[in-house]
């Protein structure tokens, strides 16, 4: 069954009011994603991979074409709307981790809850439970200065999963970390899509770590050069990203 | 939400000086209100005190609309008018005393004694009250230049016959002062208009008021409450240079009160906004993560309210702390003691209301700019793109100029009243500021072109940094175009009123000594006539003199109008003690000679009398037409007045006497003077004064109202100063990252010294700049706002000093305001600056 699916999807930057040339970053991607899949959109940089994804996740408004998320036209919701299904049907993870620096970690995981009104009671427990299947409950108190970057980012995982969404976008979430951690959050992420039907969409430069992902979506120019099923052979050497 | 909170008291935790300055500048704006409000108040008490010395008991009067006497049935009743604290009815008559074989031409006045003295409004120095048709009560003053006593006989000659009163009582002079105009026999109202055919008929009746009423509402209701053949106005003569002092000094203060508002709202505005623009990234990873507009725009507003109110409580207390020394010097530079801090009541609720409402009304812009922040800014490590001038902006200059202009000419034609320029002026130095982030980066370049070539990377870092975010830069320097504006624009108005009431007292006073009655030097005192020719008789026959001119003066009517009457001699080897509007002064004196008369401006714009008209002029119920020759620019009775040559206005209103007499000595005898002159004033019970005693009479009193704008004025700066101080601070916090990456990447400690002190002192230089733009604008706006209460136009005069000391204050401030921060910046930890998020 498809979670997410795009029609004609382009995105142009620069083009201004009067129609400009601008630079096309995106070029009519038609893409269907299904439920419990595990996608990796690779590409070298520029190609328009993690553009893509920003679409994908209503975080930019394409300049054509359609982003249907769980049969909903994304470019059709104002704002607010916008607002409320990053909240409840999409978890980002970020090459950066984008804790807020200010808040604990069970209270960064709990945000997207709190924000939708649940009760701060409820919001921890289910953050704890969050952090608890990334294996950082034991950390759930300290602040994202006192954690490692692989612990961020596991930490960061647990809160795009919190709300239980219908899709996790995750973009370069190796990037900044070694090899150790970069294997670590691979494995997880792999884990939530074998054990939780979790649909992921993970955009990376990195072969090793697009490697364990079920379908590989190749993107140059901003246009799909291949689209490759295949059973992953797992997480055996990601090389990791720098920092 | 607990979350939200919890985020708020982390990152106040985290930035504690971000969150203390953003108080802070509430503390600042609010302390800057409350200190002004209070300062204001004690000046306007002060003012008060200072009008009730030299007005005695404030009051208003009833009379006839056409002039004359009118039925004392039609008065309706007043004492229950809020303020009122007596009505009195006045009856007066001119009349000839004979004492034995003398005859004395006076002013007779009929009222009720008995009450008078019950409501402590008579003061008796002996005898008692006059009750019946044969009871006088004399001025002790002229009771003892005729050498009569208690219990002596006077013949008093009326319409009806002739009548040999006995004195019962001497009252004292001051206590006359204020009812008696220029009289000196008291006679009962019933008795003085039966001898004058007139019983039942008054003159006018006036109300007494309360020290604390307010006139101008009182007039209202008791105006409201006359039949239509009676009107209620303003004594003139008595008060109305004090009045007017207060009317321009209340329109002084109303201005600073409102540009220290417009002030406050700067100060405050630029804080929230630099506090919000300093958290976008973590805005928008809120947005990221979900969090709709509304909650942003609630989490953005309840912060500005929390720290509202922190700094609403701190300002209150440091405004009331700062305003007791600030209240006490005004109290003692306008020698009203009483007038020391006046706290309003209301003072620090409204502050505190005041501190929060403006706190969260500022962060709403802010609010709205984090509700549209583009969730991908919080994914880019790089800093938001510099930002343009929005157009709104301009559009709100252009709408506020346009609006301005608009309100000052229906002031200039007298459409509207002259209060009205003052939020006209305020919204024209708002459409300055506005228009700040236009005209701040041509300028900034400029600016930056005098810096020398080994400071160039400075230079061209603080340029960059000045116009990456021109709103902003423009709140900051709004806060030194206001303090400029503000101190050059009523500079320059203060320096001119001063100049020119200085000037005319110089031409109105040019005399070696001055003889007066007891209390005060003003024209517009009314004087007891006759016992003053008696001393001018001795004075003209002193020896050594050059010339002596007397002034007499009455209050009359003009058209309806009060104004007051002012005899005087006018000497042909001397300069016309008068200017004249548009007319040669050899015309002016010629036609006064011929028997015609003067108008001062005011009365002529009250009244639309123009030169060449023929008027009629009504003194103590007498009506004469008289011709207008010319106009004059006269402060005396704040302009309301006639002058005409004193053989003229014997002739025609039988004004004889002078109240002030004003002697000059053949040169190098004026010292030899003193002593007969001395003799003289102590015989009359009159006031010898040298020239140089009656200008710093003067001075004092125009120095105690200017010195009380200046206070507040230095006030404004002051406020201006740590506005900007704050700013530079929340500045270098928010760019901490900045000057962190500059010190990485090697520039010296010194350089980022350098660097944020040239930041300032450009933005200081380009405030300065508009601000003196908008000063002489503002000095422009204040001059043709006070045409229509001039009724002639002023000249606008440009002092230099006014100018250079408001901007070597600004620089110096800024300067000053940006060294902390700077040295601050210079030793930031780098390893943390970098990191910092």
């Amino acid at each position: 069954m498809s979670i997410l699916r795009t029609e004609h999807l382009e995105k142009k930057f620069g083009a201004g009011n009067q129609g400009g040339a601008g630079v096309v970053a995106v070029c009519g991607i038609d893409l269907t994603i299904g439920g419990g899949e595990f996608v990796a959109i690779t590409g070298a940089s520029g190609s328009g991979k993690s553009t893509l994804l920003h679409m994908l996740g209503g975080i930019t408004r394409p300049t054509a074409g359609r982003v249907l998320l769980e049969g909903v036209d994304l470019a059709s919701l104002d704002d607010d709307a916008l607002a409320l299904v990053r909240r409840r049907r999409i978890g980002f993870v970020f090459q950066r981790y984008n804790l807020l620096p200010e808040l604990s970690l069970v209270e960064n995981v709990s945000l997207p809850l709190v924000l939708d009104g649940m009760s701060d009671a409820r919001a921890d427990e289910a953050a704890l439970a969050a952090l608890e299947t990334v294996g950082m409950e034991h950390r759930a108190r300290h602040r994202p200065d006192e954690l490692s970057g692989g612990e961020q980012q596991r930490g960061a995982i647990a809160r795009a999963l919190v709300a239980k969404p219908a899709i996790v976008l995750a973009d370069e979430p190796t990037g900044a970390l070694d090899s150790v951690n970069s294997r670590r959050v691979v494995e997880l992420l792999e884990r939530l899509v074998a054990e939780r039907g979790q649909t992921v969409i993970l955009v990376t430069h990195d072969a090793g770590v697009a490697a364990a992902a079920i379908r590989t979506i190749r993107i140059q120019d901003g246009r799909i050069e291949s689209d490759t099923h295949g059973v992953p052979h797992g997480l055996h050497t990601p090389t990791g990203g720098g920092a | 939400m607990i979350t939200f909170g919890r985020l708020l008291l982390r990152q106040w935790r985290n930035r504690p000086g971000r969150a203390l300055a953003t108080a802070a500048s509430v503390a600042v704006a609010v302390g800057a209100v409350v200190a002004t409000w209070v300062a204001a108040d004690a000046s306007r008490a002060g003012y008060r005190r200072l009008t009730e010395t030299v007005e005695g008991v404030p009051s208003i009067d009833v009379l006839a609309r056409g002039g004359g006497r009118f039925d004392v049935e039609k008065l309706p009743a007043l004492a229950d008018v809020s303020g009122v604290r007596a009505v009195v009815p006045l009856f007066y008559r001119p009349t000839i005393l004979r004492i034995g074989s003398k005859r004395v031409r006076e002013i007779a006045v009929g009222v009720d004694a008995e009450t008078l003295v019950s409501l402590g409004l008579l003061t008796l120095t002996s005898g008692r009250p006059c009750l019946g048709p044969d009871e006088v009560v004399l001025d002790t003053a002229l009771a003892a230049s005729l050498g009569m006593r208690l219990g002596d006989d006077v013949l008093f000659f009326a319409r009806r016959r002739v009548s040999r009163l006995e004195i019962v009582g001497l009252a004292e002079s001051k206590s006359m002062r204020w009812f008696a105009e220029g009289a000196g026999v008291i006679v009962d109202i019933a008795a003085l208009a039966d001898m004058s055919l007139a019983l039942g008929f008054i003159d006018r009746a006036r109300v007494v008021l309360e020290p604390q009423a307010s006139r101008p509402h009182a007039l209202e209701e008791i105006g409201r409450r006359l039949p239509a053949e009676l009107l209620a106005e303003i004594p003139a003569g008595r008060s109305s240079m004090a009045e007017d002092v207060l009317h321009s000094a209340n329109l002084g203060l109303d201005f600073v009160t409102g540009l220290t508002m417009a002030m406050a709202w700067f100060i405050v505005g630029n804080a929230m906004l630099m506090n919000v623009t300093e958290r976008r990234r973590g805005f928008s990873l809120l947005r990221l993560l979900g969090a709709t507009g509304r909650q942003v725009r609630i989490f953005v507003t309840s912060e500005a309210a929390i720290l509202g109110a922190v700094g609403a409580v701190v300002g209150a207390a440091v405004g009331l702390v700062a305003a007791g020394p600030i209240a006490a010097g005004i109290s003692q530079t306008l020698q009203a003691p009483d007038a020391a801090l006046v706290v309003h009541p209301l003072i620090v609720p409204l502050a505190l209301i005041l501190g929060t409402a403006i706190a969260v009304a500022a962060a709403w812009w802010p609010a709205q700019e984090a509700t549209a922040v583009d969730p991908l800014e919080g994914l880019s490590q790089a800093p938001p793109p510099p930002r343009g001038v929005p157009l709104r902006f301009v559009t709100l200059a252009v709408g506020l100029w346009i609006v301005a202009a608009s309100i000052m000419a229906l002031v200039l034609t007298e459409r509207l009243p002259p209060q009205a320029a003052v939020p006209a002026g305020i919204m024209m130095l708002l459409a300055f500021v506005a228009t700040t982030p236009v005209m701040l980066p041509p300028l900034a370049r400029a600016l930056a072109a005098f810096i020398p070539h080994r400071w160039r990377i400075e230079g061209t870092l603080a340029v960059e940094h000045i116009l990456r975010q021109p709103v902003r830069t423009a709140l900051t320097t709004g806060v030194l175009v206001v303090a400029v504006s503000n101190g050059i624009g009523l500079g320059h108005a203060i320096r001119d009123n001063v100049d020119n009431v200085r000037g005319w007292y110089g031409r109105m006073m040019r005399a070696d000594w001055l003889l007066t009655h007891a209390g005060m030097i003003s024209a517009a005192a009314a004087g007891e006539g006759p016992k003053t020719k008696t001393a001018e008789e001795e004075v003209r026959s002193l020896p050594g003199l050059q010339s002596v001119e007397g002034i007499g003066v009455a209050t009359g009517r003009v058209a309806g109008q009060a104004c007051v009457v002012v005899a005087r001699d006018i000497s042909a080897d001397k300069p016309l003690p008068l200017e004249p509007v548009e007319a040669p002064e050899a015309d002016v004196r010629q036609a006064l000679a011929r028997g015609e008369a003067v108008a001062g401006t005011v009365l002529a714009r009250r009244t639309g009398i123009k030169p060449g008209d023929v008027v009629a002029v009504e003194v103590f119920g007498r009506s004469t037409k008289v011709r207008i020759a010319a106009l004059v620019v006269d402060y005396t009775s704040g302009g309301s007045s006639i002058h005409l040559d004193r053989a003229t206005a014997r002739r025609l209103f039988g004004i004889a006497a002078a109240d002030i007499l004003l002697v000059t000595a053949e040169p190098g005898r004026a010292a030899a003077l003193r002593e007969p002159l001395a003799a003289i004033a102590d015989t009359h019970a009159m006031l010898l004064r040298s020239f140089g005693d009656v200008r710093a009479f003067i001075d004092s009193i125009v120095n105690g109202v200017v010195g009380s704008l200046w206070a507040i004025l230095g006030l404004g700066f002051v406020v201006g100063s740590l506005g900007v101080a704050n700013t530079v601070t929340m500045h270098v916090l928010e760019k901490k990252r900045v000057l962190g990456l500059l010190r990485v990447v090697g520039m010296t400690s010194g350089q980022v010294t350098r660097m944020v002190v040239l930041e300032s002192l450009i933005l200081g230089l380009s405030g300065s700049l508009i601000g003196l733009l908008g000063g002489v604008t503002t000095a422009l706006f204040i001059q043709l706002a006070s045409q229509p209460l001039l009724g002639h136009p002023t000249s606008l005069s440009f002092h230099p000093g006014i100018v250079a000391a408001n901007l070597a204050a600004a620089l110096a401030v800024t300067t000053l305001a940006a060294w902390l921060p700077a040295r601050r910046a210079a030793r930031l930890d780098l390893l943390e600056a970098v990191s910092s998020e």
